[in-house]
């Protein structure tokens, strides 16, 4: 499709045609009407005829970006990517050595079991975090918008500070509360009449310590969610829900005959965004038990870290790197394509 | 529409429970920064800072070069998100508002620059910041950690942009403005929510990173607060009291900004994620 | 001192090529090193306030050069040290772990240091020194190195009614039992994960951690004599309600000992320092003796963990760097760091600074009779790597797995790691 005037490309409100999401969703907030400039000496209005320069601007103010995303991502990318063909270990590094290796790394990494059960181990754990994540989230959000004033305000308040926090702060403070001996969990288990609790060694093994992970992750991600779904549940016009209501539709009914399909696309947008992040949690899992018991809670980024910079077996780690992304790309495939034909579409309607 | 006693309570009950489990690691952290060493480590739990003290704090703050490396926190941090708002920016206006070849092209390509694995990367990072001399400076710092945070910017604000009527530009035309005066003086100020909400997620990730500068500034006063922070959890066993204590310090500017600008934040992101 | 020189820039050109644009022989007579700046990293903790003033004073005094110290956290130090040593302008002396120094040398990053040990090291423990040679050559001086000795609390002791210090296992133990019966103290307290100890168990055993196996090596940890180490470790562990998936720095077990109501913990000599600080009450209560073994007549194997200083083979200082080791190294400071932090003599005649500390005095004998290290092989630091599997075994066994089963669950990590580099 050839450059097309950027006055020209008039198009229809953002959103709709695409599952009826709002328009003036997250448009300004009520009580600040755009400022309009004060009259001054009236001109003639711009030209309306295409110019060379117009042709240029999108790929002016676009030129930053792709120079910035070119230089300091898709150059080390490169550079990973060459490195993944290399045998690049301690010695190579202090002596400044490349060993090619062709594609030895990934001819090793693909053939051993380990990489496919960590794989497969990652995505069973970005699925069952991005569940929970995405069902708690909308609950607490349905929730908000059916609490009185204060109440919600204090819940909100609590989701921010947890939102907040830093990961690396959150991370050691779940490590202290999970702590087998001196942890706060243990203790109040223990007075709660489950005395074999008492001691209990949460990162013992594969799936208490997967439990604490998750804990922790949902505990992070779930204000995102949460907030997001409460504010724009608050732009879905009342008359639909007035009007569901009267039909007789209870909850469940008015969740999914109006607020999902209202909201389809924001659901999309944040379960894309937690695929992402959960499956690329990294301190996380690091922190609490390293990956172990037994590297048995290592996922696809903690691995490749162990492999690559733990190790000191940087060649591997960046095979290992590249192959994480084909897999994160594989899990997203379908979101990618949904927005590629969207924006066909739009295109196509101009 | 009449609700039962128990369904006013439920959601009430549900709320303050969950409250309560959000607040509750948050309030832990404080607490036991402010508890004496004793009180720390016992079998008992000790619920509230009775004892307080900033024993744990002087520790935290005395540490070698804490107010250098706040210092360069702040400027990193403030530099690669101001960058990245404002590159992102324009991208974001070019994407949501004009059409033109390669549009779709650069679209994916922002969205699968946010599975870019950085940890990992580090390696090649240092080695291409090795081979340019440009180690212990924060220069680098700031570029890559721009890059950290552009990919999500620029797709929330384009959501945030596409969402400004366009009528507005055109009515403020009309009355005489240039198209850059349309976008300063009216455009620009409804995209202030949408910029503050994904300045704090930029805020977060700069203000995190650890990997990175761990090996490119090894020049002990061009570090950051990260390195700082875990520094009181060493070989020889970690100083929970300091740790929390740095923690809670780590946490702070965050913390303060998140409720500062919560109520726009929240608005701002909704409407990018709204936009898929 | 000419002599030295020369004999130092030869050295030097005989270094593999790294060295090659690193030491530029010319300009080095002691007046040259005028105003020159020296870097040293040493890891935190590492160099104690009295020593570092004195060697940074003589170093001035003698070279008219400057010793500048870089204080290095541990988290991350591979990282760091890997990348720093490849760069253009590395620190001119590292301190490195003695159980990493091997897999250092092995990748051509430290200067051989072979005339300078001849010079100022002759009359050094074995023991020390043996994880500064690799493949034959001496890529690193050992500075310090300190083994675990029993840090016990005279008042739980007393309150016991316990007399004197044991001299065996069995009476050990039975000092724990008695603890346990009539005082409400933790007899010992022992996380599941003190590697270093065990370490020591398996030189106590005779164990070897690692064989050769059709010229590579590979795990030894399903051998019997490491099974028994495991087992006394095990019958230690029985004394504690520690977790026993956690190490002895989370939480660190000084601060538990601190509380007073700890019978003992298996500590290294600077701990003390940790615990005073947390509680300054128990000061008076702190006694050490060595971990004695099951005569009286050889105290219990020790694991001697310690630190190397090496020069980095791209440093541009590297004659500068030895007049710093040769000071740094000296008697006086080596006594220096004996008496200041209670480390473990490094030679015979250093006794005497040993009596000094009560902790060193302690530790002293074991290391003499029974002290070692981990295998002196540049695959082994690998194998200590977070996740250490060596510590999932211990955590195994300890929660009822037979060593058999549990050496096999994890030798195949091992022996991938050993395989590695």
């Amino acid at each position: 499709m050839a450059v097309q005037l950027d006055d020209g490309a008039e198009r229809t409100a953002p959103g709709t045609g695409k599952g009826g999401a709002p328009p003036e969703n997250g448009a300004p907030p009520a009580g600040r009407p755009p400022r309009l400039p004060g009259r001054r000496a009236p001109r003639l209005p711009a030209r309306r005829t295409p110019l060379p320069s117009a042709r240029r601007a999108p790929y002016l103010l676009l030129l930053p970006a792709l120079l910035a995303t070119a230089l300091f991502l898709g150059w080390p990318m490169a550079r990973n990517a060459l490195l993944s063909f290399q045998n690049l270990n301690m010695k190579e590094l202090i002596q400044h050595l490349t060993d090619w290796r062709g594609t030895g790394n990934y001819q090793e990494i693909l053939g051993s079991e380990q990489f496919w059960r960590v794989t497969f181990r990652t995505v069973v754990f970005t699925g069952v975090n991005v569940v929970l994540i995405m069902v708690l989230g909308v609950l607490i959000g349905l929730l908000l918008a059916r609490l009185g004033k204060k109440m919600r305000l204090a819940l909100s308040a609590a989701l921010v500070l947890a939102w907040a926090m830093p990961v690396i702060a959150a991370t050691t403070v779940f490590q202290w509360l999970f702590d087998s001996r001196y942890g706060v969990l243990n203790w109040v288990l223990d007075r709660l009449g489950w005395h074999s609790m008492a001691h209990y060694d949460w990162v013992g093994t594969q799936l208490s310590t997967f439990f604490v992970i998750t804990v922790l992750i949902v505990w992070q991600s779930l204000p995102f969610v949460a907030l997001n779904l409460y504010a724009a549940t608050t732009t879905i016009p009342k008359e639909l829900y007035e009007a569901a209501r009267m039909d007789g539709a209870g909850t469940w009914k008015v969740f999914t005959s109006v607020t999902f399909p209202f909201l389809k696309p924001f659901f999309l947008a944040t379960t894309f965004l937690e695929v992402i992040w959960v499956f690329k949690a990294f301190p996380q899992i690091f922190a609490i038990n390293e990956g172990g018991p037994e590297r048995l809670t290592e996922t696809l980024p903690i691995y490749a870290f162990t492999e690559g910079v733990g190790n000191l077996h940087f060649g591997m780690g960046a095979a290992i790197s590249l192959l994480t992304i084909v897999v994160l790309l594989a899990m997203t495939a379908y979101y990618l394509r949904l927005t590629v034909k969207q924006e066909q579409q739009e295109e196509n309607e101009l | 529409m009449k609700r039962s006693l128990a369904g006013r309570i439920w959601p009430n009950a549900t709320a303050v429970v969950l409250a309560i489990g959000f607040v509750f690691p948050v309030y832990w952290m404080f607490n036991t920064a402010f508890k004496p060493t004793q009180d720390i480590i016992t079998e008992d739990p000790v619920w509230f800072p009775l004892h307080g003290t900033f024993e744990h704090f002087a520790t935290a703050v005395n540490a070698p070069n804490f107010w250098t490396l706040a210092g360069n926190s702040v400027i990193v941090t403030v530099l690669a998100v101001g960058l990245s708002l404002l590159i992102a920016l324009c991208g974001a206006f070019a994407i949501a508002r004009m059409r033109f070849k390669g549009r779709k092209g650069i679209l994916l390509t922002f969205m699968v620059a946010q599975m870019a694995p950085w940890e990992v990367m580090v390696i090649s990072i240092y080695m291409i910041v090795r081979d340019a001399d440009m180690l212990n400076s924060l220069l680098p710092l700031t570029c890559f950690y721009m890059l950290m945070v552009l990919p999500f910017t620029l797709l929330t604000l384009r959501g945030y942009v596409a969402a400004v009527p366009k009528e507005l530009e055109e009515s403020a035309m009309v009355d005489g403005c240039t198209r850059r005066q349309a976008f300063t003086k009216v455009v620009f100020p409804l995209l202030a929510p949408g910029l503050m909400a994904t300045s704090l997620f930029g805020f977060i990730t700069a203000w995190n990173e650890f990997p990175l500068v761990l090996v490119l500034n090894k020049e002990p006063a061009m570090g950051t607060l990260p390195l700082w922070l875990s520094q009181f959890q060493s070989q020889f066993g970690d100083d929970w009291g300091a740790t929390m204590a740095a923690a809670s310090i780590f946490a702070l500017p965050i913390l303060v900004l998140f409720l500062f600008l919560q109520r726009k934040a929240v608005g701002g992101l909704t409407s990018g994620a709204v936009k898929g | 001192m000419k002599r030295g020189l020369i004999a130092a820039t030869a050295v030097a050109g005989m270094l593999v090529s790294v060295a090659a644009c690193g030491s530029s022989g010319g300009k080095a007579d002691a007046d040259g090193f005028k105003g020159q700046k020296l870097t040293v990293w040493v890891m935190d903790g590492s160099n104690p306030a009295q020593w570092t003033k004195q060697v940074s004073e003589q170093f001035k005094k003698k070279t008219g050069a400057t010793v500048e110290f870089k204080v290095q956290q541990w988290n991350g130090i591979q990282q760091k040290l890997s990348t720093a040593l490849s760069e253009d302008t590395p620190p001119d002396v590292v301190e490195i772990g003695n159980t990493q120094t091997a897999a250092y040398a092995k990748a051509g990053a430290l200067a051989d240091l072979g005339d300078l040990k001849k010079e100022i090291g002759a009359d050094w423990n074995d023991a020390f020194n043996k994880t500064a040679v690799a493949d034959g050559k001496q890529y690193a001086l050992p500075w310090y190195a300190g083994n675990r000795v029993v840090m016990y609390n005279k008042k739980v002791w007393a309150e016991a009614g316990l007399k004197g210090t044991p001299k065996t296992r069995t009476e050990l133990f039975r000092a724990f039992d008695t603890i346990k019966k009539k005082t409400d103290a933790e007899p010992l307290y022992l996380p599941g994960q003190n590697w270093y100890f065990l370490d020591g168990l398996t030189i106590g055993t005779g164990a070897d951690l690692v064989k050769k196996q059709g010229g590579k090596w590979v795990s030894n940890l399903g051998d019997p004599k490491v099974a028994k180490a495991m087992d006394i470790y095990k019958q230690y562990q029985a004394f504690s309600t520690a977790p026993k998936n956690k190490d002895e720095a989370t939480p660190q077990q000084s601060e538990v000992f601190a509380k007073g109501k700890t019978g003992a913990v298996i500590a290294m000599g600077y701990e003390a320092a940790e615990a005073i600080k947390a509680n300054p009450e128990i000061k008076k209560d702190i006694g050490f003796f060595t971990i004695p073994g099951e005569t009286a007549a050889k105290p219990e194997g020790v694991f001697l963990g310690g630190s190397n200083f090496a020069v980095a083979g791209m440093g541009k200082n590297q004659e500068l760097a030895k007049e710093f080791l040769k000071i740094a190294l000296s008697k006086e400071n080596d006594g220096q760091m004996v008496r200041e932090s209670g480390w473990t003599p490094k030679s015979p005649d250093l006794a005497d600074a040993a009596k000094e500390n009560p902790a060193a005095a302690a530790a002293a004998p074991a290391a003499q009779k029974s002290g070692g290290t981990t295998p002196p092989i540049p695959q082994w630091a690998a194998v200590e790597n977070v996740p250490n599997p060596i510590k999932s075994y211990m955590t195994a066994v300890l929660g009822g797995k037979s060593p058999a089963d549990a050496a096999k669950d994890v030798e195949s990590e091992i022996n991938t790691r050993l395989a590695k580099q």
